[in-house]
């Protein structure tokens, strides 16, 4: 390092840190015993940042791997649950405007935070619902699955709540307890791929109402043309499917909540450990310039004082 | 098949809906198996969740139903 550079750089550099020398000194009083006479920019400050990011960082990422793992893990019981109510679309038709007089819309939500926008989107579709199917002798209540949704729902909707079910299920195949309704919207997140979620909401009708629907023809009405094997009725056999169909909606929709739940996380870590790389980066380049320019000023110092003994 | 023609299944006359009988049948179905397979079906049944019913937009004590093998 020449010494003709370093005055240079010490005259580009006089002025501006005169003054901030003074206030770091300030501040370095606060944070740490600082002996009398000796003025240190504190670099103190920065470095607790850097550390602290630097943690986060590590902890989102990790996140991210065990959403990512439980992703896999959750997809094909999903994949394989869609199998289980296609064969009701294909028979009974999927009915989302049938006028009804009592409605009740499941949410389902998750548990567990820190994944991103999903369980807003599923309350925002319920509300809306709520809106639509609200009338003169409409009735509408909710049943929430989900802390989350439960949370959100709480402020503004508290009467219509019936029933809320939180904490995890592995096999919610043993769903007994009945609400009385007529149509039932099951709200939820559908899984298309990693890094989408569609909204979606299914409609299960009771089993009075589809007695109605297949009376008035359609794709209902072709049921007459199935053959009823023993000695029930068509009213029990409508009323037992609608159960199932009832039933494995749900478990279904559950599970793609779930799979969208993960990869939502996953997403939302692996944003948050990007944007935490972003903060180190920077708060790197702040550490350094803060560390160069107490090095500058010593050696001003120095040079100054040297300088002024030779007179 | 029920031989009491057009008359309603026992179970459901009793009260119960179709879900949980064919869950009892599973269940029964499921003890049937033999010892390294029953193991795993019989973890598969299990089920946990927390059901509160709200009345007048307050909810009441919440009842955790954690269903083992026995229903």
């Amino acid at each position: 390092m020449a010494m003709a550079a370093l005055r240079r750089e010490g005259r580009r550099f006089a002025t501006p840190l005169l003054s901030s020398p003074i206030r770091s000194s300030i501040i370095s009083h606060s944070h740490e015993e600082v002996a009398n006479g000796v003025r240190s920019i504190s670099t103190q400050v920065v470095r607790n940042r850097m550390k602290s990011v630097k943690n986060i960082q590590k902890i989102t990422k990790a996140m991210k791997m065990v959403a990512a793992s439980k992703l896999r893990a959750i997809q094909t019981r999903t994949e394989n649950s869609r199998g289980l109510w296609q064969p009701f679309t294909a028979l009974l038709g999927d009915a989302p405007s049938v006028d009804v007089k009592k409605s009740v819309i499941v949410t389902i939500s998750s548990d567990k935070g820190l994944c991103g926008g999903i369980n807003s989107t599923s309350v925002k579709i319920s509300r809306v619902l709520h809106k639509l199917s609200s009338g003169p002798e409409k009735e509408t209540k909710y049943v929430i699955l989900g802390e989350k949704a439960k949370a959100q729902l709480l402020r503004d909707s508290k009467q219509d709540i019936s029933l809320s079910i939180t904490e995890l299920q592995k096999n919610p195949l043993n769903y007994t307890q009945n609400v009385e309704f007529d149509a039932l919207k099951i709200v939820f997140n559908k899984f298309h791929s990693v890094v989408q979620f569609m909204p979606t909401v299914s409609t299960v009708l009771s089993p009075e109402i589809m007695e109605r629907e297949s009376e008035a023809g359609g794709k209902l009405g072709e049921l007459d043309s199935y053959e009823i094997e023993g000695a029930e009725t068509k009213g029990e056999v409508l009323q037992n499917l609608a159960e199932f169909q009832f039933s494995c909606i749900l478990f279904n929709g559950v599970l793609e909540n779930a799979c969208s739940e993960q990869g939502a996380r996953m997403s939302a870590m692996d944003s948050s450990s990007r944007n935490a790389g972003d903060m180190l980066d920077r708060l790197t380049l702040t550490y350094n310039r803060t560390r160069q320019a107490s090095i500058t000023t010593e050696l001003i110092e120095i040079i100054s004082g040297a300088s002024a003994l030779e007179g | 098949m029920a031989s009491a023609g057009g008359a309603a299944p026992f179970w459901r006359a009793a009260g119960m809906t179709y879900i949980t009988y064919s869950n009892i049948c599973a269940n029964l179905v499921r003890n049937c198996l033999k010892e390294p397979f029953k193991a795993e079906a019989i973890s598969r049944e299990k089920v946990h969740f927390s059901l509160s019913k709200w009345v007048d937009g307050k909810p009441e004590k919440p009842t955790v139903r954690s269903e083992g093998a026995d229903h």
